[in-house]
């Protein structure tokens, strides 16, 4: 679905992305994890269109979209949700969505209608109900708790019935709780539209119980890949990152 | 939600408010409230128009005034010079202010705030300079006198200040009603989209230089149509009608009567333009006067007045919202999973 | 437009240099009322549009003191000084509440400021337009140099203004105080961390802006009539300037200023009514082609 072929980014001289390839395929939940700096939302970005690569291939299906601008690549199905997210503060939640469909299906210049344009209804809806913000449809966007204005921002990817998914942390911020009700709605997500989904996440219990499969990324490149028993194992891993949080998560 | 209005219903709203208009003239037989209302008209339309980018773009343009100014001049230059029906004149106008946004607006769209800020002004204040260079063809700094010829259209006789004043009134109405319903059509939610998160949206497909150069556009043709009607009232134009303080109080109308109400540039407008009338007629210290106001609105209230009405409303509302949320049962979802094992 | 008199003008020694010391005094004077403006800018991120009353007040301010004392010194001074505490007023009251605003929360305030400042001088000096006068001491004959005459006062404003840029420039790159604001433009909060009061620091800048808008007014008061408008085409010229050269560098505004003065004054000769337009189109030129200005950071 996805293969990443020997790609590279360097900001002033500094390889944020070093030679990295990696494979992910169809339909599979994937984890991109690694210490901070390690260049991981850099490697979002890449793909993304959100940063140019200096060099390597991204392709999508066989297409390489490496370079392409980020509205191209929405078009062909990459979704992302963003760190912190970044939602529109003065919408509801339901005004935000049906904004992100109409962009979806190409009617956000329309004049002549009224929005909402009624075609629109049912996907938003379809969303709201799978990220599970549809109680809190009129509330405004700048209203919400961190949590779901998380959600939001996933809901907002998902519009464009993305075949690729890429979440930056969706875990990011929320108490231990939270954490693990956010990432059922994302395996339950995942599950439903059998999307490919790649997360990036520092919370290894989190990794290990839901990932497919893990990328590790160190100073740009790929320290290894693998099923979450393989990089368990695996000793550079394990004596360079897992360690501490191995251990604590394992205990 | 619920309370969203069709455009069959604001065709109505509009259709009586204009009915209103026509018959006030028969209470208030005065022909200050007359020239008041072309006035309104004038900068009622130029204000809101602005406010498209303002409010709803989060473009803050502060060289608006081009559109004014242009529209002025172009209208008086082309009856004053050829003989066509006013109806065409007016096309003309829009059509030569739609040309200019064009080439303005695909170079100061993407610009940050600041630059964007002075660019436009820098090229409202070229075109001032050009009206004031140009003497044989806008009278320079005198302006353009020698009246406008109305010649009759549609059994419109525009000499006839009763006729002026629904003409403006009637125009007021329409570009509301127009400005409105762009506003509330998907194109206007994806302005507010990029107004509140520009970095967002062309993740979500969305091309926001294109978006916005079509905004931009908008704004300019019906800043002309402000400032053509301008142009009637004074039957001529005036190099001050293209100068940095027209863009000053549009700016200023806009935040007396609020950005995030549609109507309320109207309000400010008006409020600004009886504040003008008052002030002058009482003291010749109008710049202390209308210089504390600013300070007032701009430090103290730092809200228009419809805004500040609207948004009282709106919190109510949601904080009743939320209260709601806190009482209902937490939505069902699937059982989490027990955190590590 | 009148290109052969410019052409006539170039040609000629006398014209050059006259045409060149006034484009000097013209950039100069600009120079020190657009430094202000594009520290401010660069230090407090506000666009302080009403710099150009600071400049209309100090020379107010130095025609009352001419009248009362007779003393060019002490009025020039005077202007300096009393637009500095000006300035201090106005940041602490009015400026210090719209930090962070949007940019044209900040214009309104700074119009409203404007319109009252111009009715206030209009009550307190008469709506008529003021002369200064030239004091004794430049009453004597022009100098002759290189073909042309200069006046002796010109001179003086020269090598005045020029002494106060160089001062300027060392106070920015040499002294603690210019570190520390220069420090504040790229990153207020790391300075505000070290235990330096960014509140005093802010004002100050302020009142270096006043200041040199004040002295700039003085200073030039001798050779302009003092009317409410005079600062409205200042601070739209420093604005042009700082936009060329780059916001929030001083060294750009004193080659932005240099360029404005001289199109001012050899434009005024080739395009008499279209001179501003000339200035307008530069600034066009240069947002355009650099948005930041010739020695401006990128990315404001």
């Amino acid at each position: 679905m996805l293969r990443i072929e020997d790609l590279s980014k360097s900001f002033g001289g500094v390889a944020a992305t070093n030679n990295v390839s990696v494979h992910f395929p169809k339909g599979s939940l994937s984890a991109v994890i690694g210490p901070n700096g390690a260049g991981k939302t850099t490697f979002f970005n890449l793909i993304t269109g959100a940063f140019r690569p200096d060099k390597g291939r991204i392709l999508l299906d066989g297409q390489d979209i490496a370079g392409f601008s980020p509205p191209e690549i929405v078009r062909r199905g990459i979704g992302r949700a963003f760190q912190i997210a970044r939602i529109f503060p003065t919408l509801t939640v339901h005004d935000a969505i049906l904004g992100a469909v109409q962009a979806h299906t190409g009617q956000h210049t329309v004049m002549s209608r009224r929005f909402p344009l009624a075609e629109t209804e049912d996907r938003a809806t379809h969303v709201m109900d799978l990220v599970g913000l549809t109680p809190k449809a009129h509330t405004l966007s700048r209203n919400l708790s961190h949590g779901d204005q998380k959600l939001l921002d996933i809901a907002l990817a998902l519009v464009l019935e993305p075949r690729v998914l890429l979440l930056d942390e969706p875990t990011a911020g929320m108490g231990p709780e939270e954490r693990w009700t956010m990432i059922d709605t994302v395996h339950r997500m995942w599950e439903q539209e059998r999307m490919t989904l790649i997360f990036i996440e520092h919370d290894m219990s989190i990794v290990f119980k839901i990932a497919q499969r893990i990328t590790v990324l160190s100073y740009g490149r790929v320290l290894a890949e693998g099923t979450p028993e393989e990089i368990r194992r695996h000793p550079e891993v394990i004596k360079a990152y897992l360690g501490d949080e191995f251990e604590a998560a394992h205990a | 939600m619920g309370n969203r209005s069709s455009l069959a219903r604001d065709c109505l709203i509009a259709l009586v408010a204009f009915l209103v208009l026509a018959a006030l003239p028969y209470i208030f037989p005065s022909r200050g409230f007359t020239d008041f209302v072309v006035r309104l008209a004038a900068f009622g339309i130029f204000a809101t128009s602005l406010n498209l980018l303002v409010g709803y773009s989060g473009m803050e343009s502060f060289g608006h005034g081009l559109y004014f100014g242009l529209g002025c001049y172009s209208f008086a230059l082309i009856m004053q010079n050829f003989a066509v029906p006013i109806p065409v004149a007016f096309l003309l106008t829009i059509a030569l202010s739609v040309a200019v946004a064009l080439v303005v607006g695909a170079i100061c769209v993407n610009l940050s705030e600041i630059y964007f800020a002075f660019l436009t002004l820098a090229f409202q204040m070229l075109l001032h300079s050009l009206i004031i260079a140009w003497t044989p063809i806008t009278g320079g700094d005198q302006g353009l006198t020698g009246g406008i010829p109305r010649p009759p259209f549609l059994g419109v006789r525009l000499d006839d200040y009763y006729h002026l004043y629904l003409f403006s009134a009637g125009l007021l109405i329409l570009c509301l009603l127009a400005m409105y319903h762009i506003v509330q059509s998907p194109f206007g939610y994806t302005l507010r989209m990029i107004r509140d998160n520009a970095s967002r949206a062309p993740f979500l497909g969305i091309s926001v230089f294109r978006v916005r150069l079509m905004a931009y556009i908008i704004a300019g043709a019906f800043g002309a149509i402000g400032g053509m009607i301008m142009s009637l009232f004074v039957s001529g134009a005036f190099p001050d009608f293209a100068y940095w303080t027209v863009s000053g109080e549009g700016i200023f109308m806009i935040m007396l009567g609020g950005i995030t109400a549609f109507l309320g540039p109207v309000v400010g407008a008006a409020i600004f333009l009886l504040l003008n009338d008052m002030v002058t007629k009482l003291t010749t210290h109008y710049g202390i006067v209308l210089g504390a106001v600013i300070l007032l609105f701009a430090l103290g209230l730092r809200k228009g007045l419809l805004d500040f009405i609207v948004d009282h409303w709106r919190d109510r509302q949601q904080s009743a919202l939320a209260a709601e949320g806190r009482t209902a049962s937490s939505p069902p979802s699937a059982k989490p999973v027990s955190a590590g094992e | 437009m009148d290109l052969s008199a410019l052409g006539n003008c170039v040609i000629s020694a006398s014209c050059v240099i006259t045409q060149t010391t006034s484009g000097l005094i013209i950039g100069l004077l600009l120079f020190m009322v657009a430094a202000g403006v594009s520290l401010i800018f660069g230090v407090l991120k506000v666009v302080n549009f009403a710099h150009g009353s600071f400049y209309m007040l100090g020379a107010y301010f130095a025609y009352t003191a001419y009248q009362v004392t007779g003393n060019y010194a002490v009025a020039v001074l005077a202007g300096g000084l009393g637009v500095a505490i000006f300035g201090l007023l106005f940041e602490r009251l009015l400026i210090s509440r719209v930090y962070g605003s949007p940019v044209l929360m900040q214009i309104l305030v700074c119009y409203g400021v404007i319109l009252i400042l111009d009715d206030v001088v209009k009550l307190v000096w008469g709506p008529d337009f003021l002369s200064f006068g030239m004091p004794s001491t430049f009453q004597s004959l022009p100098i002759l140099f290189a073909g042309g005459v200069i006046p002796v006062f010109y001179l003086f404003l020269i090598v005045m203004t020029l002494v106060i840029a160089v001062l300027l420039g060392l106070l920015i790159t040499k002294t603690r105080y210019g570190k520390i604001i220069r420090a504040s433009a790229v990153n207020p909060t790391m300075v505000s961390a070290l235990g330096i009061n960014t509140g005093v620091v802010f004002a100050s800048v302020f009142v270096l802006g006043g200041l040199l808008a004040g002295l700039a007014g003085g200073l030039a008061a001798p050779v302009r009539s003092l009317t409410a408008g005079m600062g409205l085409s200042v601070v739209i010229e420093s604005f042009i300037v700082t936009v060329i050269g780059g916001m929030g560098s001083v060294a750009g505004a004193l080659v932005g200023s240099l360029l404005i003065g001289l199109v001012r004054s050899f434009g005024s000769i080739g395009f008499p009514l279209f001179t501003e337009g000339l200035m307008f189109l530069m600034m066009v030129v240069v947002l355009v082609l650099k948005p930041s200005g010739l020695f401006g950071k990128e990315g404001r």
